[in-house]
């Protein structure tokens, strides 16, 4: 297999046979970020898709000032967070998210993966309140501060920080039922 | 379990999962119906020729932008004088007339689509991109539409449905009468300055004199509903009976037409229908009496937020989940 450099140089001068190299390794790390920043599987799949798609534009603007997979990290923390705020008040007036017995829980679509305690996990994470997720994805999965979330997901820094005391806390009381 | 449990938790989860299906044959797809390489984007004679194009796809987006595509269904459907064949474009003052055997499809601009019913005759108003906007001059139309509130209008004989963000079956004769079954999202019915709120699985009789009846959920009882159109046909002044009537046969799940109800009788009666409403379906707090039956805005909508949020968890969930009608609280 060609140097990951290589790759990416050879997918930014058009090579898809070297793009889809480039989905095959990061396809997996991709899919798991979108998984748990959506809690639902079929979302899941369609945001990873876009992550791509979107990466093959704007490739050209990578100019290796950071590693390739961080960049594309934030790429796809970015797509999937925006795909949220154009939908999300579709969303909300269909079905309000601060119904008590929201049915999010049953959507899953995709097999959760891990065993034991990480499945539980898994499917507490993804029955999180959207804003809870998130911003419990970001800080204790994928090591973003508070002052990225914030500017991220487009909310006060304190309320990142109430989000994550408020998800750590169901996260707690569901792994303990 | 305690925090640290629950970080050392987090710690374990695998930083990679394989999604369950190969996505890579539909991102290349998408990939090949796009207009170029990344390569190509960094070569600067890609430059005029790209404008050039945009130009040219703006003039062409210009002349196309009042006119929708429509698509025969079953039998050849007349746009104006003319037969549809396959497909055709419907643009603004355009008649789309279908006969006993011919059905058509209308795409909305890039927001929803719109079946039209055999004998039924739509005009398309206005299509921009901020409105969309179609006349149902007689017949019946299937409507499904993605997008933010009050893009998509269907005027009727005797008023206008306003799309919420929905998809609905609205028929009218040529007269105005008419009946609206909402299976998604919410319409607001509006003829001057009188409207009703009509939530997914919810119906909602059209009259051509009065415009927007009383909305009943789909598996009211039949004599609940016919007591809504009664109260419907009667003159104002004549209802005190007819409102009795809708009264004694509601039950919890009604609570959307007793919201309607209480801002349609005659001012004596709504102390009546406010006490039935919150019998059983209780105000959220801050909602007073007084102030329902005074019909301030902020009392209403507080009250319809709860009745709505209750009535989309029972449908949401219909078959799935018993869902007291109270309080939308999930029956143990």
């Amino acid at each position: 297999m060609p140097p990951p450099d290589d790759l990416v140089a050879r997918a930014q001068a058009g090579d898809q046979t070297a793009f889809r190299e480039l989905y095959r390794e990061h396809a997996g790390r991709v899919y798991a970020l979108c998984l748990r920043l959506t809690g639902d599987g079929r979302d899941a799949e369609e945001r990873t898709q876009d992550v791509f798609v979107r990466l093959w534009d704007k490739l050209s603007s990578f100019r290796g000032e950071s590693a390739f997979s961080s960049w594309l990290h934030r790429l796809a923390v970015n797509v999937v967070l925006n795909e949220r705020r154009t939908t999300g008040r579709r969303e909300r007036r269909v079905m309000p998210a601060e119904d008590p017995d929201n049915v999010a829980g049953a959507q899953h679509a995709a097999p959760l993966h891990g065993s034991g305690l990480s499945i539980d996990l898994e499917r507490a994470i993804a029955d999180l309140p959207d804003g809870a997720r998130e911003v419990f994805v970001l800080y204790d999965i994928e090591g973003y501060g508070h002052g990225e979330i914030a500017q991220l997901v487009g909310i006060a820094e304190g309320t990142s920080k109430a989000q994550l005391f408020r998800a750590r806390r169901l996260l707690r009381e569901k792994l303990e039922r | 379990m305690n925090e640290h449990e629950l970080q050392d938790a987090v710690n374990r989860l695998p930083k990679s999962i394989e999604p369950p299906r190969d996505l890579w044959p539909e991102i290349q797809a998408r990939l090949g119906t796009r207009a170029g390489s990344p390569s190509w984007q960094r070569r600067w004679y890609w430059v005029p020729l790209a404008a050039a194009a945009v130009l040219v796809f703006l003039l062409i987006a210009r002349a196309e932008r009042s006119a929708w595509d429509v698509t025969a269904l079953a039998g050849r459907p007349l746009i104006g004088t003319k037969r549809l064949a396959a497909s055709g474009r419907l643009h603004v003052g355009d008649w789309l007339q279908t006969d006993d055997s011919s059905r058509a499809l209308i795409a909305v601009g890039r927001i929803g689509q719109v079946e039209v019913r055999p004998d039924s005759r739509v005009q398309l108003v206005v299509a921009r991109t901020t409105e969309h906007r179609l006349a149902l001059a007689r017949g019946t139309i299937d409507a499904k539409v993605d997008a933010v509130p009050r893009l998509f209008f269907v005027e009727t004989p005797a008023g206008t449905a306003i799309d919420l963000g929905c998809a609905y079956t609205l028929e009218t004769d040529s007269l105005g009468k008419g009946l609206l079954h909402v299976t998604a999202g919410e319409v607001e019915f509006q003829t001057g300055s009188r409207s009703s709120r009509v939530p997914l699985g919810t119906l909602m009789q059209i009259r051509p004199a009065t415009g927007p009846g009383i909305p009943y959920v789909d598996d009211a009882p039949a004599p609940f509903v016919r007591a809504v159109v009664a109260f419907d046909l009667e003159q104002r002044g004549t209802r005190a009976r007819a409102t009795r009537s809708v009264l004694a046969l509601a039950r919890a799940q009604d609570a959307i037409s007793l919201w309607h109800l209480l801002q349609r009788v005659d001012v004596p009666l709504r102390g009546m229908v406010y006490d039935r409403l919150a019998a059983l379906v209780p105000p959220p707090a801050g909602v007073t009496r007084r102030a329902t039956i005074a019909l301030e805005s902020r009392a209403l909508e507080g009250y319809w937020t709860k009745i709505q949020r209750i009535h989309f968890r029972m449908m949401v969930l219909r078959g799935v989940r018993e869902i007291d009608p109270r309080t939308g609280v999930a029956k143990p």
